[in-house]
């Protein structure tokens, strides 16, 4: 009986490993693609992609695997030839830390706020962080359009950045985590005649390591993918857009380059992404998700 | 927990305001924003807004559309989230390198992998070789209503691995022995998928839920990369709508069609909200 059991326990283990092997390598296949791709020369990119759209039903486009040489070409002359590549690149990175600068500054001290200390009204205030939370961009577009006008800040990169600094998922986010931190651990600081500020910087910001770490990099998932907001609030002012919202008309005038602009644009997501992926994993896991 | 501390309001109020600022007093200010006529006196015209934004066409199939494809895909990132969360809490440490893989598309921007995206379900693209292959027909999936079907499956598979870590560490909460108890009693997976992990990961479950389907709205981007400000019917969404009427300054139609989906939004979630408590009294 236990042999049975633990033969089936092991095919079904088997079973299991495969299975999340291959939809791990469907999830990364994509991506590999895309890299792949930006070492192929441009005219072989370019006559490839042209083999699109096709309809005869007896034709495929091929399935490219191997470059007939490996060429850093795409990258050359999106680099050197193409300034409004870099130009574009470099508004992404602009909106990208002013964000990140804002959320360090005023979302730690909110949530620190929300957790550690016991105020008249902090339900009911965490209770609107939650249903502003919840509430998608379209609803929250139109009256925010209203407000950058009366502050004049329309078409102005401020706009977009503003409001993304107090972002409420963060702040839910950081809450979270620091109601799970002890009580123990804050009142010993007290005892010791530790300040609130202290305890903040001495106790709480360095136990909050993992969260501020997923916070930043999930945070830098979504200004580095901004699409919505700049395509409102900078309808006019087309040369302060962000990559992300200029991606496509740039890249389907320029056929041969695509997919290094693609991969360019995807490394610093990765680098980010592979500094903070412990972060990510254990500040969800320690932070209260219910 | 400090009580009665002055500098509470050093932590509290530069993120507060901002947060009153940029986020509530718009929120609320806009309300009566959508009741005027939007005219230099600002005459309230109570509903008219809203009358005429209902009884228009593209209002109606930008709102059907935004609610049809996250509710489409919403429940496919929930299920697929929680089989592969449970799948790879039986692996234990060896999970992690899965895991790191499956978040990473979370963090890629949608439009630089749109490009293999067109060239994957090309008409000549691998996924029609596939169906070719397996004796079916091909699909004409950019150029039709099947359009959807790239669209959220470039959505599903960049948001499923947030999810995934949510739900993981959920799992990881579960003490082993209720499931060793649970073989030794004869249990197998389903049953105990249904009797010891939903309902102990029941909050966790409504929180993903929730944030997918709040998430889901955000659709519009991928759609915005295939089809522009103008796309077909099949996913003309409600942002869609909204960006072509703000870009013709009509201002109150963008509001009370903010307003009208808000309330849709609010209802719906009350109602989960509902339907979690009736359940949970069940127990």
């Amino acid at each position: 009986m236990t042999g049975r059991l633990f033969k089936r326990g092991r095919i079904s283990r088997f079973v299991n490993t495969l299975l999340l092997v291959i939809i791990c390598a469907l999830t990364l296949l994509p991506i590999i693609l895309t890299f792949l791709y930006s070492f192929f020369p441009m005219s072989e990119m370019k006559a490839f992609l042209s083999t699109r759209n096709n309809y005869d039903q007896n034709r495929f486009m091929d399935v490219l695997l191997a470059p007939s040489m490996v060429s850093l070409r795409q990258y050359y002359d999106l680099l050197i030839d193409k300034p409004l590549y870099l130009q574009l690149f470099m508004n992404s990175v602009v909106y990208t830390l002013l964000i990140l600068a804002g959320e360090i500054f005023f979302i730690p001290t909110l949530a620190y706020a929300l957790s550690c200390f016991r105020f008249r009204g902090r339900n009911a205030l965490f209770f609107m962080v939650l249903m502003l939370m919840l509430l998608p961009f379209q609803v929250t577009m139109a009256p925010s359009v209203l407000t950058m006008r009366t502050l004049g800040l329309m078409n102005t990169p401020w706009a977009v950045i503003l409001p993304l600094m107090f972002a409420p998922f963060y702040i839910f986010l950081m809450r979270q985590f620091m109601v799970g931190i002890p009580t123990d651990m804050i009142e010993a600081g007290l005892m010791d005649g530790a300040g609130t500020i202290r305890t903040f910087f001495h106790v709480v910001l360095p136990l909050s390591k993992p969260i501020l770490g997923a916070a930043v990099a999930l945070s830098f998932a979504d200004a580095w993918n901004l699409v919505e907001q700049p395509l409102i609030y900078l309808a006019n002012s087309p040369n302060q857009m962000p990559l992300s919202v200029m991606f496509n008309t740039l890249s389907s005038s320029e056929q041969g380059v695509v997919f290094a602009s693609a991969a360019l644009y995807i490394m610093p997501a990765l680098l980010i992404y592979s500094y903070f992926q412990e972060d990510i994993l254990l500040g969800i896991q320690l932070s209260d998700m219910k | 927990m400090f009580v009665k501390k002055k500098s509470l309001w050093l932590f509290l109020l530069p993120g507060l305001a901002g947060l009153m600022v940029f986020h509530l007093v718009p929120f609320i200010g806009g309300i009566y924003f959508s009741l005027t006529d939007g005219t230099i006196n600002n005459n309230l015209v109570w509903f008219e807004n809203y009358k005429r934004l209902w009884a228009n066409q593209a209002f109606q199939q930008g709102l059907k559309n935004s609610l049809e494809l996250s509710l489409m895909s919403t429940p496919i990132i929930f299920l697929f989230s929680f089989i592969l969360a449970v799948m790879l809490k039986s692996l234990r440490e060896r999970s992690l390198p899965y895991r790191n893989i499956l978040l990473m598309p979370y963090l890629v921007p949608s439009s630089a992998l749109l490009i293999i995206w067109m060239v994957i379900f090309d008409y000549g693209g691998i996924v029609n070789r596939l169906l070719v292959g397996l004796g079916l027909e091909r699909v004409m999936w950019l150029e039709s209503g099947a359009l959807r079907v790239p669209i959220i499956l470039l959505y599903v598979w960049k948001n499923v691995g947030f999810s995934v870590v949510i739900f993981s560490a959920a799992l990881q909460s579960v003490p082993d022995e209720y499931y060793e108890f649970a073989m030794l009693e004869g249990a197998g997976p389903i049953r105990q998928a249904r009797s010891i992990t939903l309902p102990l990961i029941l909050p966790t479950a409504f929180l993903v839920f929730v944030l997918a389907w709040v998430n889901a709205f955000k659709i519009f981007k991928e759609v915005y990369f295939i089809g522009g400000a103008y796309p077909r019917d099949e996913v003309y969404t409600l942002q869609h709508f909204m960006n072509n009427r703000f870009s013709k300054l009509e201002y109150q139609d963008v509001t009370a069609a903010a307003y009208s989906f808000a309330l849709i939004v609010l209802v719906f979630f009350a109602l989960l909200y509902l339907s979690r408590g009736v359940r949970g009294d069940d127990r």
